[in-house]
């Protein structure tokens, strides 16, 4: 505590400086959710004009509805193999670049470059660019007509929801593993060598246990934000469809209250996929986190 | 002694570098063509200030670094253009290089498990050279829980545990304490007298060239200046820069100039009889000079500037002929309140230096 009280001789000008950002947390985030879990438990009007207290009706009724069960199946789906190439793909570019193997300089900088996008313009470009008929698997197309049909084919809108997922992931990430490749002393990656492990063992042997708290920090971040960031690229890719095969779960909420009107479904299912990703952090921190070894 | 000492002792190998050149570019030459011959089982020490090409080096020879041009060969193999696991030399960096998500016993086993020894054979080799460096504790330990001195002893054993031809150290006390880098010193010294490995160890820190090594190579600007035993070096520096090189405070160096029969300081005083003439450049070493008493040599006056008691002696700044001048004397030495000293120089104790190259004269002052 001494040093807090030495950094700064006024002790409320600390709570001054976090105040604002505090007060945009607490408004924009703690409250909705507390409202969320509140109104779970209460039956709202649509259109306003009072509310009705319900107990668990509201979990009973959502946990019963098969539809909420394959939007929650799809989104573990997503979840597992979005982020889990989102941490791939940027690592094994990050390796290639780490390595100084040609034309890596100016990869290093493309490959940051969609970190500047929003979610819906990469939805955007990317309806574009898997478009059947213009797109680049177009000529697929041509060559086996129907191949490739992410308008009526639920796998192939899936396949493009995740990879415009993984593309938006890429800068972030491998910015992260990048920076923790760099931090690896030089000399201990000529000492492997001098050990005799080749360029690929020394991958394995040394590079990736000493960044595991990098890999640690991608996967925990790109699997709570796979479950709500798909929302932006649904909205303008696939909308849902084809049939519902793209409905994740967030996409679901958003449509049962905001299309539907069914505010305490929309509450209810909320409430339980915060609880769920909740649980699945703490989850990774108890049964990974521990394991990680922080010494250099 | 045990079996791996005998082991690392047989696998001991030469060095022999050939017309070996390192440039980056053609402006950039950190090693011009060199030549040289390491024996098997000699400690050899590569000093140099630093960007004098002593670490490059080593890197060459360890194949860290490509050569430029040249032959680098490990007994009677040549190596320049294989990979470092295929040269069969194993190395201690400065600042250990320990894998820090490895036990002490999983870093010094690495090696053995990447070249497919049994593990019953690696379990083994690590326990007796574990042993032999006194780790035998801590194997199950990781390197952040160990001290400077503990973790540089893993990374020697994690370099003799392979039984290596040729054993490289780059720099690795100098990371370490006063006490702790003469205490590992010593111990450096007491391993290679048992193992007995071919020892190429570079560093800028002449005090442990000059305990370590049986021979030093003394490196400017990628040239070797000399390569000669310790004893050699410092009675016969081959150059004005070995000269300075060598010894706390370094030697003297004064320019003095031959008049056909003396040779006489820039003011006129005459140091030693000599049939030479033009310039030249004098060495004498501080602990040479005598003070206020005779030699065979010539007498000469300085004045005292200051004194600097480091209690085994003392060692005074003087002027002479507008040079400076150390002096080492026994601590205590009665010289207070003196302005004028009266200094003598040996005869054969001054070393006599091309003015132009800087190299030694060998023989100006008769037989040595």
């Amino acid at each position: 505590m001494t040093s807090e009280s030495t950094l700064f001789s006024n002790r409320w000008l600390p709570v001054l400086l976090v105040a604002p950002f505090m007060l945009l947390i607490v408004l924009f985030f703690y409250v909705p959710i507390f409202q969320a879990f509140y109104w779970s438990f209460f039956l709202e009007q649509p259109f306003g004009g009072g509310s009705m207290f319900v107990g668990l009706d509201n979990f009973a009724r959502v946990l019963s509805d098969r539809e909420f069960w394959q939007a929650g199946g799809r989104t573990l789906v997503f979840m597992v193999t979005a982020s889990s190439l989102a941490v791939l793909i940027p690592l094994i570019l990050a390796v290639a670049a780490d390595r100084k193997i040609r034309l890596s300089l100016p990869a290093r900088n493309v490959l940051v470059w969609p970190k500047g996008v929003a979610g819906a313009s990469i939805g955007v470009v990317f309806a574009f660019v898997f478009n059947p008929f213009v797109g680049i698997l177009a000529p697929l197309n041509k060559a086996f007509p129907g191949i490739w049909a992410p308008g009526i084919d639920g796998t192939d809108a899936f396949i493009t929801l995740i990879a415009a997922h993984v593309w938006s992931g890429i800068p972030f990430n491998f910015v992260i593993l990048l920076a923790g490749l760099q931090s690896i002393p030089r000399t201990m990656q000529q000492a492997a060598a001098m050990d005799g492990a080749g360029p690929w063992r020394r991958i394995f042997d040394v590079q990736l246990p000493l960044i595991m708290p990098q890999l640690f920090l991608t996967l925990v971040l790109e699997f709570t934000e796979s479950v709500t960031s798909a929302f932006a690229l649904i909205d303008t890719i696939t909308h849902g469809g084809p049939g519902g095969a793209t409905t994740l779960l967030v996409y679901k909420i958003y449509k049962d209250g905001f299309s539907g009107y069914d505010l305490s479904g929309a509450a209810t299912q909320t409430a339980i996929l915060m609880v769920f990703v909740i649980l699945l952090t703490a989850a990774q921190f108890v049964f990974l986190g521990r394991r990680i070894n922080y010494e250099r | 002694m045990n079996a791996i000492d005998t082991a690392i002792r047989a696998a001991a190998a030469s060095i022999t570098v050939k017309d070996l050149t390192k440039a980056y570019d053609p402006q950039t030459v950190v090693i011009p063509p060199m030549d040289v011959e390491l024996k098997a089982g000699e400690f050899t020490v590569v000093l140099g200030p630093s960007g004098c090409g002593k670490s490059t080096l080593l890197q060459m020879i360890a194949g860290l670094e490509r050569v430029s041009s040249g032959k680098i060969l490990i007994g009677t193999r040549e190596v320049q253009d294989l990979e470092p696991k295929h040269r069969g030399c194993a190395m201690v960096f400065q600042n250990y290089a320990l894998y820090p998500h490895m036990t002490v016993f999983e870093n010094m086993a690495y090696s053995l498990k990447v070249s497919g020894t049994p593990k019953a054979e690696r379990a083994e080799r690590v326990a007796a050279v574990a042993k032999m460096l006194g780790l035998a504790d801590y194997l199950h330990r990781k390197p952040g829980q160990l001290s400077g001195g503990q973790r540089q002893r893993v990374a020697i054993g994690r370099a003799i545990v392979r039984e290596p031809a040729v054993l490289l150290f780059d720099e690795p006390l100098s990371n370490l304490d006063a006490q702790l880098r003469h205490d590992m010193r010593v111990e450096l010294a007491d391993l290679h007298r048992r193992i007995g490995a071919t020892t190429v160890f570079v560093t800028h820190d002449q005090v442990e060239a000059m305990t370590l090594a049986d021979r030093i190579l003394i490196l400017n600007k990628g040239r070797i200046e000399q390569f000669d035993t310790p004893k050699a070096i410092y009675h016969n520096p081959a150059s004005v820069f070995v000269a300075k090189f060598i010894g706390a405070p370094p030697m003297n160096i004064l320019p003095v100039t031959g008049d056909g029969a003396a040779l006489r300081l820039a003011d006129g005083q005459v140091v030693a009889n000599a049939s030479l003439t033009g310039t030249y450049q004098l060495g004498i070493r501080p602990e040479d000079i005598v003070l206020d008493g005779k030699t065979e040599g010539h007498a000469v006056k300085a004045a005292l500037r200051f004194r600097e008691d480091l209690g085994s002696h003392s060692v005074l700044a003087a002027d002479l002929g507008g040079s400076t001048v150390r002096i080492a004397t026994p601590f205590g030495a009665d010289i207070a309140d003196r302005l004028e000293l009266d200094l003598n120089f040996p005869t054969s104790r001054l070393h006599l230096f091309d003015a132009a190259t800087g190299r030694a004269i060998p023989g100006a002052f008769g037989a040595q």
